[in-house]
């Protein structure tokens, strides 16, 4: 015998079977065990009142009857998979059903042996997740509705139209960006578009290749693209990413932009005398 | 120097508009740090680079933002470190990927080189088994 298994044995024997059994029963986390036909064999309190039913209630039934989750009776059951020997001992998500309320859950699974190594059946410990997975969600959902916030063109004056772009530009928002400034250049057969990128919130070499196939797609449709809103922090990103934004008109100030789209289209701005 | 970690912030990244999130975290982190407007959209502009690069070459990975600290002649600096991680097919020629408009995903293949530029350190690493990490440090004042 090594030194492992020497110390190993020991701390077996010092830990009797009664107290082990009282620390699984009261561990707060659920624990559940089941036979090779997936009926529960043991549930420990937690797993109890998890499913709000006692043990005497449930014991013998199938697991599956109980839980009813996503991976019950699919091939995704880890249990079933332990079971038969496969090794499917990572914690792996789903979802069950507890009185109309979807609890999600993180459960792993080992086989369970007896003392000769034949496996008799599965055991589980599961964590309710819900809290994390909701959080997840609204995380997700916070960000798909801010990339949706639509870009707005606004009609400013005749046959000049501002784009106002805020927040992060990503391929899809581009092409977003795109459709819709090529529908307003037809639609109010304008001759200068202002993107305004003052509001967005890093310029890198994806969103400044962005901006140049749009600049370059308005001009094929014969306008002209302005782009302002250049600060100092957008001019620095453009130098230091090393973008050559070519004969992309640039201005620093939408005020500048529109007095450039006057000139462009020989309009005069006099005060009344 | 002793590098001590006060902050870590990890960020999964798999789809384009979960560098959203890595913009954001990296503006405030260095707006915590004190860096100006300016400096603040060039750090969280090379963070991009290296999350666009994981969606875009690797499918997915991590983002590991870093708030540091360490001792200098001036005393306590602090700065940001930034970690990018994938496991996908990795860089088979760094020299290359390191030059400017080198590109194999038909961009204009500036953003590590810029990283490498706006960044104070920089380091790369790459095999076609274990996919790419980068790690990126700017410090302030
Ligand atoms: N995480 C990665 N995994 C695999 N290959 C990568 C990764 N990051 C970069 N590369 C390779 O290195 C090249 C250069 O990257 P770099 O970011 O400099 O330019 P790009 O992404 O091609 O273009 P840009 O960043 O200007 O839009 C890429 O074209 C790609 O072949
Ligand atoms: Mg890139």
């Amino acid at each position: 015998m090594n030194e492992k298994d020497r110390i190993n044995n020991q701390i077996n024997n010092q830990i009797d079977d009664n107290l082990a059994l009282q620390i699984l029963r009261q561990i707060p986390t659920p624990v559940m065990a089941v036979d090779r036909d997936l009926k529960i064999i043991f549930m420990n309190q937690a797993g109890c009142s998890f499913i709000g039913k006692n043990f005497e209630e449930i014991k013998g039934s199938y697991c599956y009857s109980i839980f009813n989750s996503a991976h019950c009776q699919t091939p995704e059951c880890r249990m079933k998979k332990v079971i038969e020997g496969e090794d499917a001992s990572k914690a792996v998500r789903n979802e069950i059903r507890i009185n109309d309320r979807t609890v999600y859950i993180e459960y792993t699974a080992a086989p369970l042996k007896d003392d000769n190594d034949n496996i008799i059946g599965g055991l589980e410990y599961i964590l309710d997740i819900t809290d994390r997975v909701r959080q997840e969600q609204k995380l997700k959902e916070q960000s798909r509705i801010i990339m949706e916030i639509s870009t707005p063109a606004i009609k400013l004056w005749d046959r000049i139209v501002v784009l106002p772009v805020v927040g992060v530009i990503d391929s899809m928002r581009a092409q977003q960006m795109m459709d819709t400034m090529l529908k307003q250049i037809t639609k109010n057969s304008s001759k200068v578009i202002i993107l305004d990128i003052q509001g967005v919130a890093a310029v890198d070499t994806a969103v400044a290749n962005h901006l140049i196939k749009i600049a370059k797609a308005t001009k094929l449709m014969g306008c002209r693209c302005i782009i302002s809103g250049i600060s100092p922090a957008v001019a620095q990103a453009i130098v230091q990413l090393g973008i050559d934004l070519g004969e992309i008109n640039t201005n620093s100030t939408l005020e500048d932009a529109l007095s450039d789209a006057f000139a462009l289209l020989k309009f005069e701005v006099v005060r009344k005398k | 120097m002793i590098n001590r970690v006060i902050e870590e912030i990890f960020i999964d990244v798999c789809e384009p508009s979960d560098n959203a999130q890595v913009i954001y975290t990296a503006r405030q982190m260095a707006a915590d740090i004190g860096f100006d407007e300016t400096q603040q959209f060039l750090i969280a502009t090379a963070v991009s680079e290296l999350a666009t690069n994981i969606i875009r070459y690797a499918s997915k990975g991590i983002v590991i933002l870093r708030l540091v600290s360490k001792m200098s002649n001036t005393g306590d600096i602090q700065g940001i470190e930034v970690t990018a991680k994938d496991n996908g097919a990795g860089i088979s020629d760094i020299d290359k990927a390191m030059q400017e408009h080198f590109s194999t995903g038909n961009s204009l293949g500036l953003g590590l080189p810029s990283v490498k530029r706006i960044m104070d350190e920089f380091f790369i690493q790459s095999s076609p088994e274990k996919g790419t990490v980068v790690i990126a440090k700017r410090w302030g004042q």
